[in-house]
């Protein structure tokens, strides 16, 4: 008892970068017979920063909007740093949250927006305006907090969200689809300065999103959702090299889902049945199903030469579109339809114009998957 | 918001000066005509009277004549005090109906949208002898009131200033309550889960958050319950007594008792220009107050 009064916690700088553990035990989420959340189990480490990445009803939103306190969940538990918070209203639980539209109070300028927490805290005027204005300096809007937010623009204004939730040092960030009101090119800024900001401040992050290209940007690791399940987690080239399931392999960009039947398992290897395409050797994870197939990415498929070794098959050039950066090659090959996409500076690198075309793919870029759809 | 759609490029009459807010609409000629029936009916049976009774002011010395009446003075002041003591009344209460609207389920929702619009359909001849009834000395509330034994004998609730505030209160509630509910449900309720998030309470919410940003609704509420509260007649007479008496009364009184008219325009005169003048100095406090709430 006596020994555990000094805790790692109540020494400053020590404790900083111990915070902010999320978990998530068995928890679930029921709306009459809908089942939103169906026992979840999550655990976001200290200064990880995780995303929750599915389409619109996978319960990503509900799941956090659980950890933030906002929902109450139906069964199981939400600790943070430990400590069970399920019966802790969401004033009590030190979190940041960025809402979807920021939420910012528009009737409040951007450093009251900020300062809103700490005032709620009872800190002194002076104090709080200081760590306020250290909170704007922070995110570049120093000489902005006089505005209201309507006089700021997407980007600012989600500037402002973010230093309104680090101001109070929060366990942890809670970011609900943040972005998704800002421009491609905003996004993709914003994105690396909330990438920045997080790992110089050590916080732990539990992301909110259906863009996996945003996913994929900013995470440590990816939980992806469907029907209130965790489908697949991993860290994102993990998930994206390695789909488990033909879902997430669409749902985390484009690929060529190709039906096989597996011949040979032996661990990290299979041998499958392509149909007529061959046989090919692929990776696999042990997923399990009736039905499986083979995933390749597009920027996996490569035009080669038929003598060259590896896994490979004739095929036919369909229609090819400049897409600026890259080129998309569409092929038929063994009955299948096949997407490839090379590089516009690589165009037609590996095409003999005199010999038959052929397509190939190295054996650790192909994935055994099970077929749900 | 609006800002943006006036700056898009103009086709035509770039060097005109065009106000800014015709800009955007494109003319068509004849538009006019549209206002010409409203136009019409305004010119015969609203503006013309109204000039035929500033006209009529003018005559006979009326101001000073009506101004020297001590009841009409006596009726000037109760119109402002019943009238701002009805209006404060008013929105308070329609406040809180309208928070409970604002949080209420579908369906206990539905209930009390009736029961607020209920006055709305009721005549107030009705309204108001109903609640004669109810407050009379051998009424209901009396009634009740003695049988817990608060009382011993019937204390006087009808015939006095209090009565005719419940009166008007009672007619007057729908119009707070529909502005501030607009207002309330026009709030993000994403603000109040940020400020919780940020550690406010429940009354932190309300006074930082949610009372601020109803501000709009509450000062339309309460222009209109005052503007309408000026005009209550029949409220006075059936639930106030004699020293309840409001301008409406006096004009009344001057126009039938006295037939003498000039003096009943010149009250109906100083009633709309007094009125006038408090909703400009109103509009003008809120303005100063409230410069967040310029849309």
């Amino acid at each position: 008892m006596t020994a555990s009064v000094i805790s790692a916690e109540s020494i400053p700088g020590t404790g900083r970068a111990a915070r902010g553990a999320i978990e998530l035990r068995q928890v679930s989420k029921h709306y009459g017979d809908v089942v939103a959340v169906d026992e979840l189990d999550l655990t976001v480490q200290p200064g990880e920063f995780v995303t929750l990445l599915g389409p619109s009803g996978s319960g990503k939103t509900t799941t956090m909007m659980m950890v933030a306190g906002f929902e109450d969940h139906s069964a199981g538990t939400v600790l943070i740093d430990g400590k069970p918070v399920d019966s802790l209203p969401p004033r009590d639980r030190n979190l940041g949250v960025v809402f979807q539209n920021y939420a910012l109070f528009p009737h409040m300028s951007a450093l009251e927006n900020v300062e809103f927490a700490l005032r709620m805290r009872k800190v002194p005027r002076e104090e709080r305006r200081q760590r306020a204005e250290e909170a704007l300096d922070r995110v570049g809007l120093g000489k902005m907090g006089g505005r209201k937010p309507r006089q700021l623009s997407g980007g600012q204004q989600q500037r402002v969200a973010l230093a309104r939730a680090l101001v109070f040092n929060p366990a942890a960030l809670l970011l609900d689809e943040p972005m998704a009101a800002l421009d491609k090119r905003l996004r993709e800024q914003m994105q690396e300065e909330i990438k920045t900001l997080q790992k110089g401040l050590g916080i732990s992050v539990l992301f909110v999103t259906h863009d996996q290209d945003e996913a994929m940007a900013m995470s440590d690791r990816i939980v992806v959702m469907r029907d209130g399940k965790i489908v697949q987690s991993g860290a994102p080239e993990e998930v994206y090299n390695h789909p488990l399931t033909d879902w997430v392999a669409s749902f985390l960009g484009d690929t060529n889902l190709i039906p096989c039947t597996i011949v040979e398992r032996n661990g990290e290897e299979a041998v499958v049945d392509l149909g007529g395409l061959g046989l090919a050797k692929v990776r696999d994870r042990g997923a399990s199903g009736e039905n499986y197939a083979v995933s390749i990415r597009p920027e996996h498929l490569k035009f080669r030469t038929r003598a060259s070794a590896g896994n490979g098959c004739a095929a036919t050039l369909v229609s090819s579109t400049n897409l600026g950066a890259t080129v998309r090659h569409r092929l038929t090959a063994g009955g299948h339809e096949l997407q490839l996409r090379e590089l516009s500076s690589d165009r037609g690198a590996g095409i003999r114009p005199d010999e038959e075309l052929w397509v190939g793919w190295d054996a650790d870029k192909a994935q055994l998957l099970v077929l749900e759809s | 918001m609006s800002n943006a759609t006036l700056e898009r490029p103009r086709p035509r009459g770039r060097g005109a000066p065009v106000s800014a807010e015709a800009a955007p609409r494109r003319r068509r000629s004849g538009w006019w005509l549209l206002l010409a029936p409203i136009l019409a009916f305004d010119v015969v049976l609203f503006l013309t009277p109204l000039g035929k009774l500033v006209g009529a002011s003018f005559a006979d010395n009326a101001y000073q004549r009506v101004l020297e009446d001590p009841l009409v003075v006596r009726a000037l002041v109760n119109t402002l005090t019943i009238s701002l003591a009805s209006t404060i009344v008013t929105v308070v209460l329609g406040y809180i109906i309208a928070m409970v609207l604002w949080r209420a389920g579908n369906v206990t929702r539905v209930i009390l949208f009736a029961v607020v619009l209920l006055p709305f359909w009721t005549g107030i001849l009705v309204k108001n002898f109903a609640w004669a009834v109810l407050l009379q000395d051998n009424g209901i509330v009396n009634a009740f009131l003695q049988g817990i034994g608060l009382t011993g004998a019937p204390i006087p609730l009808l015939h006095n200033r209090f009565a005719v505030i419940v009166g008007m209160v009672h007619c007057l509630l729908p119009y707070a309550v529909f502005p501030i509910f607009s207002s309330l449900t026009s709030i993000d309720d994403r603000l109040g889960l940020a400020a919780r998030s940020l550690g406010a309470r429940e009354g932190s919410v309300f006074r930082r958050i949610t009372l601020p940003l109803s501000m709009p609704g509450i000062s339309a509420a309460g222009l209109l319950v005052f503007i309408i509260s000026t005009g209550f007649f029949i409220t006075p007479v059936v639930m106030g007594g004699p020293g309840d008496m409001m301008i409406a009364n006096q004009i009344d009184y001057y126009a039938r008792q006295l037939t003498d008219f000039s003096g009943a325009a010149a009250l109906a005169v100083i009633l709309t220009v007094m009125v006038s003048i408090l909703v400009a100095v109103y509009q003008r406090v809120l303005k100063a107050g409230g410069q967040h709430e310029d849309n």
